[in-house]
């Protein structure tokens, strides 16, 4: 445990390091806030944008900030730094288990002034319980999107290739999710023969946890909380904090 | 100053591009899932406003994502830059036997060629998407994208050689692509920007993603009305141009001397 948690810490100097890279999410999130959702709000007469979008941001900050953990790991591979880190006195699964939760636990640093901002704007606060699930909820999230970043990172070589897959998965996650709009309108694309992206959605953990977020803030009748949101993160997480502990336990000694 | 040696420049830089095979795909693919799911969907939300306008928001948003995606790929000249400096190719460009003006120059130049024929299959699809009313205003249209794309190469240059770190590129550029996409005519209307927030439409006015996606509409007629003159917008688009590829050439030069871009 006193292993992983010097991983831990050591991920989270490097992460107030990446000063820069965090002014850069913090700028392309209020853009998308306060530019892009001010903008839709006056084109949608079926959802009051702003309103909709303010907890999907919550989840596309959380997604991009976990997400930079792969980009430190793909650099450490690419200036071979991950030698001297195979080269610290804990087991690689140690190792693993604490860069995997360190991703989650700095994402969840970088969303909570999006998740107190996203009060504030909204005017509308959860009770302490709903809170919590909020936050279980953000926190599993969090870890998987980790595992998914270390997944790529240790198993592409060259910074393009890490850039280029991270966009894909990017643009796949937000894109089929109901973050940018609600699944009620994404189902428009059954009726195009694209049900195998309207499937993703609905099981897409960004489209649990923003509409979780939704369900406490926003309520019913549109949005109503049900445990198998909750369950559907888990699972997320479960199985690509897995993956990522053994590719990066595994892959990391071939390099 | 020597064509053929500015071309040798040009050809490299394009036979590098196709280098690429893993991040062209995966930009086509991010192409399709930008037109088949982003602008499907909203499409669906945003029926009201487009009916306003008198067009299709899905056909507004294919012609923006075209311009979004010229202006990206065109923006991956300054990664090669980085890629150069970190694995020692910049000793090698210098012991070549071309001047470092026709080296510049021909590095602009090939950022915005490779761009343009890379979006060139994008581009014909969309074509069949939107129609074509007037040929004669889409090869102004298209003109001004050629000119755009070297702009946008130029002005990527500029900013990965003001720049010693990769990763501040990357954060950089993704800045810059957060307001210069959102605070342009790409994504929406500019009427909807001047409701929501009138500095937001002014300035639009003053960003070439709006030249470029304003003029590329009005060529293909998918808008017969364009907020800005077709004659300014091209104007504007020059500006960009040459402001930027001499600035870049300016910048790129005096970096080249005395390993400065280690």
């Amino acid at each position: 445990m006193k292993a992983i948690l010097r991983v831990i810490e050591h991920d989270f100097r490097n992460f107030f390091r990446y000063r820069w890279f965090i002014v850069g999410l913090i700028a392309m999130n209020l853009a998308d806030l306060f530019i892009s959702a001010i903008v839709f709000t006056q084109m949608t007469s079926i959802v009051d944008y702003f309103q909709f979008f303010a907890p999907g941001l919550v989840v596309l900050g959380l997604f991009a900030s976990a997400f930079m953990i792969g980009r430190e790991i793909n650099m450490e591979i690419r200036r071979e730094i991950h030698h001297y880190m195979l080269s610290l006195p804990m087991t690689r699964t140690e190792l693993a288990v604490g860069r995997v939760l360190a991703g989650g636990l700095r994402g969840m640093l970088y969303m909570t002034p999006l998740l107190i901002t996203t009060f504030i704007v909204l005017h509308r606060f959860p009770t302490l319980p709903q809170l919590s699930l909020i936050l279980l909820s953000l926190l599993l999230l969090a870890i998987g999107i980790s595992g998914v970043s270390i997944s790529i990172a240790v198993s592409t070589t060259s910074f393009e290739k890490f850039v280029t897959a991270r966009g894909v998965v990017y643009y796949m996650f937000f894109f089929c999710s109901s973050v940018f709009y609600p699944l009620s309108i994404i189902k428009v694309l059954e009726t195009k023969g694209l049900w195998p992206l309207v499937t993703f959605a609905q099981i897409n953990p960004l489209t649990n946890g923003s509409d979780l977020i939704r369900s406490f803030l926003l309520g019913p009748p549109e949005y109503v909380f049900s445990p198998l949101m909750l369950l559907n993160v888990a699972i997320f997480s479960g199985i690509f904090a897995f993956i990522a502990t053994f590719a990066y336990s595994k892959i990391l000694l071939r390099h | 100053m020597g064509l053929k040696k500015l071309w040798l420049v040009v050809e490299r830089d394009f036979r590098m591009f196709i280098q690429y095979k893993f991040m062209l795909v995966m930009r086509g693919i991010w192409f399709v899932s930008q037109v088949a799911l982003f602008g499907l969907v909203v499409n669906r939300m945003v029926q009201t406003a487009a009916a306003e306008v008198g067009i299709s928001y899905f056909q507004y948003y294919v012609a923006g994502v075209t311009i979004i995606t010229l202006y990206s790929t065109a923006m991956f000249i300054g990664y090669d830059i980085f890629e150069e400096a970190e694995h020692g190719v910049f000793e090698y460009l210098l012991t070549l036997p071309v001047s470092r003006r026709e080296l510049v120059l021909g590095r602009s130049i090939g950022g915005g060629l490779r761009s343009f024929v890379y979006v060139g299959p994008l581009l014909l699809i969309v074509l069949f998407i939107l129609g074509v009313s007037n040929p004669l205003y889409l090869l102004v249209a298209l003109a001004s994208l050629f000119i755009f794309a070297f702009g946008v190469s130029g002005m990527s240059i500029t900013l990965a050689v003001a720049m010693k770190s990769g990763d501040k590129y990357d954060i950089l550029i993704g800045v810059l692509d957060a307001l210069i996409v959102r605070l342009s005519t790409t994504m929406y209307p500019i009427v909807y920007m001047q409701k929501a927030m009138p500095a937001y439409a002014t300035v639009a006015g003053f960003n070439p993603l709006t030249y470029a996606s304003d003029l590329f509409r009005w060529g293909t007629g998918v808008e017969g009305y364009i907020p800005i003159n077709p004659v300014m917008g091209v104007l504007g688009l020059f500006m960009f141009f040459f402001a930027f590829t001499f600035v870049g050439v300016v910048f790129y030069e005096r970096r080249l001397e005395g390993g400065s871009w280690q």
